[in-house]
């Protein structure tokens, strides 16, 4: 009990320590993304606890990750004017995007040897982090793995999408908006803002299709690789 | 005041608590082939698109849960501890699938996404 109560406060102060830290320093290797799974890691280990009287405290924390999916439908409505505007545009370039994730991903993970389980869980990692967890589960994927690929990928697509970006001169608002939306869920929709508020709508607009497609076709394609 | 919107956050975070059972509840009884998750924000967004949910209503909730979602998934991430071995035979290579994936996917997307803009562009939409 006093260790449940001891881990779930741990857990809430290595986040807000860690989201000071990054105000402070605003560096990608800072970023909360990585410092707090990476700090309580170490702690978890050095202590020598069972990850079950972790996850017994903190586990509560996981309760409120369904009640923040369907927070996402208010995201939805403020940006469905984007999404009514450009329809066509974005859900074509989004598509083939979140399809290109689920392929791609199969296709090295195969080239690589990684067992199925592993392929399945890295699949749906291109949508946001409750969703691309839920479709794991139902494909045969490890939720867990699943979650920190996408976080992978969100900490990844911040360092590389400005490159993308540049290298490629890709400078519609909608471009760089489906860009970082949909390969990189709500990391990519933050890093969207930098490049101004009509690319971040697009980005968050380009994450909500991206789930759907990703809930739509991974069990689908993941099939065909069977 | 800042009291009040604690108490109106508070009571809009149980909104979508209860929304959220609600909707896992009628996936399991219908047995519905999609997350509770996803009929939860098809149905909220309804509500609002149809005015019978105003977002004010739900915003200081909404916003409190999509700021903080990171910290709901802190528990998931580490429990990446018990999956040692596979951390250190196949990390590499799941880093290099999620790479060169991400890049495909960033191209895929965005070079379609302004092919598609410039076209529009010329027809005299937005830039």
């Amino acid at each position: 009990m006093i260790a449940s109560v001891f881990w779930l406060a741990c857990t809430v102060a290595v986040y807000l320590l860690s989201k000071r830290l990054y105000r402070r320093f605003p560096r990608i290797c800072l970023t909360p993304l990585i410092v707090t799974p990476a700090i309580l890691i170490v702690a978890i280990l050095v202590l020598d606890v069972p990850y079950d009287t972790y996850e017994g405290g903190a586990g509560f924390l996981s309760d409120l990750v369904a009640p923040a999916t369907i927070a996402l439908a208010v995201t939805l409505y403020k940006h469905i004017s984007e999404m009514k505007r450009d329809a066509f545009a974005i859900v074509i370039s989004v598509g083939l995007g979140a399809v290109a994730a689920i392929v791609t991903t199969i296709a090295l993970s195969r080239l690589f040897g990684l067992q199925a389980s592993i392929v399945d869980s890295l699949a749906p990692r291109s949508a946001t982090t409750p969703i691309a967890m839920s479709i794991s589960s139902r494909i045969g994927g490890l939720p867990t793995i699943t979650a920190v690929a996408t976080l992978v990928t969100g900490v990844m697509s911040m360092v590389m999408g400005p490159l993308v970006v540049k290298a490629f001169r890709i400078r519609s608002p909608l471009a760089r908006g489906v860009l970082f939306g949909t390969s990189s869920h709500s990391s990519g929709v933050s890093k969207a803002l930098e490049y101004g508020a009509s690319t971040g709508s697009i980005a968050a607009v380009a994450m909500m299709v991206t789930a759907f497609v990703t809930l739509t076709f991974a069990p689908w394609i993941a099939s065909w690789f069977q | 005041m800042r009291v009040k919107v604690l108490f109106a956050t508070v009571a809009q975070v149980i909104f979508f608590i209860l929304l959220s059972q609600g909707a896992d509840a009628v996936v399991r009884w219908l047995n519905l082939p999609i997350p509770g998750t996803i009929l939860g924000i098809l149905v909220l967004f309804a509500l609002l698109e149809l005015k019978v949910i105003r977002l004010d209503w739900i915003e200081l909730g909404s916003k409190w849960l999509l700021a903080e979602m990171l910290l709901f998934f802190i528990p998931a991430t580490v429990g990446i501890i018990n999956y040692k071995s596979l951390v250190v035979h196949q990390g590499l290579s799941i880093a290099l699938v999620i790479l060169l994936s991400t890049l495909a996917v960033m191209l895929c997307a965005g070079l379609t996404g302004q092919w598609l803009s410039a076209r529009q562009g010329e027809g005299g939409g937005r830039s």
